[in-house]
């Protein structure tokens, strides 16, 4: 199953290898799946939330493996002992309004009281400049690690824009982890070159990115 | 032993109406012998269609009585007594029911010996198959005929034992059967069927029931119920009258003319066929007291202990894991959900909260397993893209309840409107062994992929029996994934040696078992933790 897409798509791989802060979700049969049902254009909007919700789950499941923890044992209930980890605690999610506010759920079905700032960016249509209008952050976010939200990257310019305000509040660029559903080999170049400590985390690099998904999961088309 | 005396509405134990809808009718419900459910005596026998019913599997007495006695209430738990103990041996091969046939002629009081043995039995899991089901679909002639009284009912080529038979085999085998309803007024077979399923003992009664050679070879014990001729004249005058509204003069002239010399020409001689001689029918309790001892006997040849068996048996470490195994990678947020769910100190609220998770994620990756098809999609920019949609869309789900249930959730959260059965089996405290209580499967289960659903395998004796009720289902082996949170090695092997074609996926595997089954380090009892009814 694996093999095929590796023969498919070997773009990725290559990325995986050149840039070692990025990662790419565990592809399968599924994953595909839940890619194609998205890329498809026939899918309908019920459809297409439910598919992108159960795509962005996995790929927060995944980002959380990112983040640091600690070994532990604890006592099971028969009273055995059982070699364990606990994560650390100061993390917190940030999404970019307003397709990142998509994933904003599936990281509060795992991590029920997290906190999570928000980051407004516009960008201008003709020229793909974008410039931050609106941020709000946990006040101790300089100590904390920070999921960074955002589904589509195809030029990389809003995902800059964001992480830069993030380091005026004085987040380490190591401690960001960005979560990511489609981005273009573009976007990847980009942010993997301004910003080489960053993680990446995305299911898909395809040279066309689905621009579709914010009108479409908010049903605004 | 309490269990041993207990009976319960048996449609309960093996049958159930289906219309031709989605599911099984809702008299499935009885099978729990719940206390709750004695306002509704009549198990399955509620057709108001049809006049005459006997397809059912106990009397509406031995009914009543059950209800309560099968609850065993001690200061801590409720214990119920009467499910179904293993049908199949530690390696999911099955043992025959034993198949008891009653013959005799009309109005002899077959029906009342059955429902005494039964009665006397105190086996749950009977099945009465009853041949009045097997009569055959009369043409517009034949249907006039039997107005004017002139159709001989009682004449062998009036029942289709083509159907009977491959009815009987199928039971004998342990497989569901859809037994038809024959409906005495219009003549004719209803669209609905009735569903059998799951009898350590069959009781197969008729006037021709050892008529057919291949029929008697498939009975283990025949019994022949010998009743005076007037005797038998007499019942069948006051049943015909005052039952059915028929008047005198017809009852007498299709006595004489038909069931009389069918009597003499075809069911007397079946006598000889016969095992034993029941004189008198149903008030002969000497003779079924010497049948029950018998059939008794019999059953205990057959019975078997599963799970002591299951976890000696397998029970050494240290083999590889089978090919089908199917182990989450363990990543790290795997082993930091495993440490919440298995630290006893965490609370409900986050275990339940954690559970979830991971069970979200055993599913999500147990659909990564089933097979899926190239597929090219037209993409909103204008561009193809290569992708693949699941070869499949026929999925259901089963859970195995109680544990089972709580994963039941998720895989609605993963497929739309997907269709979910349940499997209730429980753990007899007395003699440690599983039994089967409830079960209610999606209509063509046969065609499906089913992924079989249960948090915690420690023997894996739960999820051999709902397996093998699965395969006795028409379920194809291959087509099932049993899935769940955390297995024991052995559990692992029992199953793959089993049945080793089932998928089994889980997210950890666990080396040992103890004494009371649980796996260590394991969880403890994850129903109970879920569910919040653990004592102290």
């Amino acid at each position: 199953m694996t093999s095929d897409n590796v023969k498919v798509e070997p773009l990725e791989n290559n990325y995986c290898k050149e840039y070692k802060r990025l990662r790419l979700l565990q592809a399968n049969d599924q994953t595909k799946e839940l890619q194609t049902i998205l890329r498809d254009k026939n899918t309908t909007r019920s459809d297409f939330k439910f598919y992108a919700d159960r795509l962005i789950r996995l790929v927060i499941e995944e980002s959380l493996n990112q983040l640091p923890f600690t070994d532990c044992k604890v006592i099971t209930p028969t009273g055995a002992t059982y070699d364990g980890l606990k994560y650390k605690s100061g993390n917190c999610g940030v999404s970019i309004i307003r397709s990142g506010e998509a994933m904003e759920q599936g990281l509060r079905d795992c991590c029920r009281s997290i906190r999570i700032g928000k980051i407004l960016v516009e960008s201008d249509f003709e020229t793909h400049d974008a410039r931050v209008v609106y941020a709000r952050f946990p006040e101790d976010i300089a100590q904390r690690n920070v999921l960074l939200m955002y589904p589509i990257m195809s030029t990389g310019n809003t995902v800059s824009q964001s992480v830069n305000v993030l380091k005026e509040h004085g987040v380490k660029e190591e401690c960001i982890i960005l979560s990511n559903l489609f981005c273009t080999p573009a976007a990847v170049e980009t942010i993997c070159t301004s910003y080489p400590k960053l993680q990446i985390l995305t299911s898909e690099i395809h040279p066309v990115a689905p621009n579709h998904f914010g009108q479409k999961y908010f049903g605004t088309d | 032993m309490a269990a041993k005396i207990n009976i319960f509405d048996p449609p309960s134990s093996a049958s159930s109406e289906s219309d031709d809808g989605i599911d099984v009718g809702a008299e499935y419900l009885e099978i729990l012998p719940d206390a709750e459910i004695d306002g509704d005596k009549h198990g399955s026998q509620k057709s108001p269609k049809c006049r005459r019913q006997r397809t059912t599997s106990l009397s509406h007495q031995s009914a009543n009585k059950a209800t309560t006695e099968s609850v065993i209430r001690t200061t801590h738990r409720t214990i119920y007594t009467a499910g179904r103990p293993p049908w199949y041996n530690s390696e999911g091969q099955k043992v025959e029911p034993f198949v008891i046939g009653i013959c005799g002629g009309s109005a002899s009081g077959k029906t009342t010996v059955a429902e005494k043995i039964i009665e006397s039995l105190g086996v749950t899991w009977v099945t009465l198959l009853s041949m009045d089901s097997f009569y055959r679909v009369l043409n517009q002639k034949q249907h006039e005929e039997s107005h004017r009284n002139e159709y001989n009912f009682d004449h062998p080529d009036a029942f289709d034992f083509e159907i009977l038979i491959e009815t009987l085999k199928k039971l004998k085998e342990g497989r569901k059967v859809d037994v038809p309803i024959y409906n005495f007024v219009t003549h004719s077979r209803e669209s609905r069927t009735k569903t059998m399923y799951g009898a350590n003992v069959i009781i197969f009664e008729g006037i021709l029931a050892f008529y057919n050679k291949e029929v008697r070879e498939m009975l283990d014990m025949k019994i022949f119920v010998d009743t005076d001729a007037d005797v038998r004249l007499a019942r069948r005058l006051r049943r015909d009258i005052s039952q059915r509204g028929r008047d005198l003069e017809g009852v007498l002239k299709q006595y004489t003319s038909m069931v009389q010399p069918s009597f003499n020409h075809y069911i007397a001689p079946l006598m000889v066929h016969a095992d034993i001689i029941v004189p008198r029918g149903g008030e002969n309790l000497v003779a079924i007291q010497l049948i029950v001892q018998h059939v008794h006997t019999q059953l205990q040849l057959r019975g078997l202990k599963i799970r002591e068996e299951l976890a000696q048996a397998h029970a050494f470490s240290g083999q590889p894991l089978p090919d089908t195994v199917k182990l989450l990678p363990t990543t790290p947020q795997i082993r930091g959900l495993h440490t919440f769910i298995r630290n006893k100190a965490t609370t409900r609220d986050e275990f339940i909260f954690y559970s979830k998770r991971l069970i979200r994620l055993v599913i999500e990756y147990t659909l990564s397993l089933m097979k899926f098809n190239e597929t090219i999609v037209e993409t909103p920019q204008g561009v193809l893209y290569k992708g693949k949609r699941m070869a499949t869309d026929k999925i259901c789900g089963v859970s195995i309840l109680r544990a089972g249930e709580t994963m039941e959730q998720a895989v609605c959260d993963v497929c739309k409107d997907i269709r979910i059965g349940k499997i209730l089996i429980q753990t007899n405290l007395q003699t440690g062994e599983p039994e089967l209580y409830y079960l209610r499967l999606p209509k063509d289960i046969k065609d499906y992929k089913v992924i079989l659903m249960d948090a915690t395998v420690a023997t894996g004796a739960a999820a051999l029996m709902a397996i093998r009720v699965l395969l006795d289902h028409d379920v194809q082996e291959r087509n099932i994934l049993i899935v769940s949170l955390l297995m024991a090695e052995s559990g692992v092997h029992s199953i793959a040696y089993a049945f080793p074609n089932v998928q089994i996926v889980t997210t950890a595997i666990d080396p040992e078992i103890n004494e009371k089954f649980y796996v260590l380090p394991g969880i403890g009892n994850f129903g109970d933790r879920y569910f919040g009814t653990e004592y102290s």
